[in-house]
């Protein structure tokens, strides 16, 4: 597979909606493996191309290709910022996204519960867990369906510290080798931790692409400037 | 005034000698109801999931007919069940006019689109919570329908007792499609109609302190259930 395969390419993306543009046309080539960030100020169009990736929305004119087809859901799980939890145990919260259980999978339900932290609560009903437990739950559950792409939107917006740390250290340390992870976040600082690529968007449109140490380092958009220096949020 | 405690007090004389034509009253009315609530339950919350999960083209159109529905008129529908199975009319052959059968279709015409709209509303919105995330993982219809349904199970609790209310009260339909007849299509309501009418009032009142007590038991056991759920889960429903 060459390099150009391993791509993802965005060609002429756009998205509206009652007459509004959300997502102006878009072209992009990203990396097909590693963490790219989509950042960004709060309304900038973050969410919206996430969705576009994921195939949760239907783009108005454009196409995504991954890997030299198109990009389809069966490739991609998806974490929204508001975990969606069922009314059920932990690991059955777990086991409800696969087609077939089996025991194989089982036990790599309780692995991964276990590397987020929630071994000893597998039995529990997953409603009681707290807002970063049920997101850790919410990445265990997208890890199992083994996505070859991961989409995170903004993920650890509201939980407590600990969480947002443990989740960062999973992704970097567990996922970040093994398949490619798209992070929604409108935090810089974890930008940096986190990002291999950044994909800046403003007001609708893609205004900068560039890996994470040249837009950190030397932005070269104003809006960028701004937003890294915490004029715009 | 002397009449209403005299009666009262001969009904609770009827109630705590387990009189048999009361009792032979109160487990017919309990079997329609079950069977009535069952069948309603059965085929109304797959299909309220099914349509506050669904998009299709005349959806608006299905779910406006089914709420309209749920104010059908008691004796329209025992006046329309009765020329269905009349003996001259389309399913007049089966001879289940004046059965507890007919009674039990009767009550499942009126409590069907209760069971349906209300499932409908429950899940529609937690449609709107799960539907991305189902969408996202693929999951089958199927899947998501049941679990849409088990998920809402504390809340469907609610639906089903509202079935029940309507079951166990009903009298304008089964009337008109039981006939009434003594120890085959007396039911608590038909009773209490007629033995008001007759100015039995003992056995009316009995009847009617029976009805009364049951949708309190009822009503009280569904919120038990629910408080204890809450109280384990932490769910804020």
């Amino acid at each position: 597979m060459t390099s150009e395969d391993t791509q993802i390419s965005i060609n002429d993306l756009s998205f509206d909606i009652e007459g509004k543009t959300l997502l102006h046309n878009t072209n992009l080539s990203l990396n097909g493996d590693g963490i790219t960030v989509f950042l960004g100020a709060n309304g900038a169009g973050k969410t919206i191309f996430l969705k576009l990736l994921t195939g949760l929305l239907t783009p108005c004119s454009g196409s995504i290709t991954f890997q030299g087809g198109s990009l389809s859901v069966k490739t991609c799980a998806f974490v929204s910022q508001e975990p969606v939890i069922l009314r059920r145990t932990v690991l059955k919260n777990m086991l409800f996204v696969l087609e077939k259980i089996t025991s194989e999978k089982s036990t790599l339900a309780k692995e991964l519960l276990s590397l987020m932290g929630l071994d000893k609560k597998e039995h529990q009903n997953a409603i009681t867990l707290s807002a970063g437990e049920k997101q850790r739950l919410c990445l265990a559950r997208a890890i199992i369906t083994n996505p070859e792409i991961l989409l995170l939107d903004e993920p650890t917006a509201n939980i407590e510290p600990n969480s947002t740390t443990l989740i960062e250290k999973y992704l970097i340390q567990k996922v970040r080798s093994s398949r490619k992870i798209f992070f929604v976040t409108h935090d810089i600082n974890q930008a940096r931790r986190l990002a291999d690529e950044i994909v800046f968007i403003h007001t609708g449109r893609v205004i900068e692409h560039s890996s994470a140490e040249n837009f950190f380092e030397n932005p070269k958009t104003r809006e960028a400037r701004n937003y890294i220096s915490g004029k715009i949020n | 005034m002397n009449d209403i405690s005299e009666a009262f007090v001969s009904s609770l004389g009827l109630i705590l000698f387990l009189d048999a034509e009361l009792l032979e009253i109160i487990l017919l009315s309990f079997r329609i109801t079950f069977y009535a609530v069952l069948i309603s339950s059965i085929l109304g919350i797959p299909l309220g999931a099914f349509l506050a999960s669904t998009h299709f083209k005349f959806r608006n159109t299905v779910v406006s007919i089914l709420f309209g529905m749920m104010g059908l008129p008691p004796v329209v529908v025992g006046l329309f069940v009765y020329l269905l199975f009349s003996r001259s009319g389309s399913l007049g052959w089966m001879g289940l006019l004046y059965s507890p059968t007919v009674m039990i279709i009767a009550q499942v015409i009126l409590i069907l689109p209760i069971v349906c709209c209300l499932t409908f509303q429950i899940i529609e919105s937690l449609h709107t919570r799960y539907h991305e995330f189902f969408r996202s993982y693929r999951i089958a219809k199927l899947k998501s329908v049941i679990a849409y349904i088990v998920d809402s199970r504390f809340e469907l609790t609610t639906v089903v007792l509202a079935g029940i209310g309507r079951s166990i009260s009903e009298v304008g339909a089964i009337i008109i499609v039981g006939g009434n007849i003594d120890h085959v299509t007396r039911v608590m309501t038909t009773a209490i109609a007629l033995e008001t009418s007759k100015g039995n009032l003992d056995l009316a009142l009995g009847l009617g302190i029976i009805l009364l007590t049951t949708a309190i038991v009822l009503n009280g056991f569904i919120l038990f259930l629910r408080g204890k759920y809450l109280k384990t889960s932490g769910s804020t429903i």
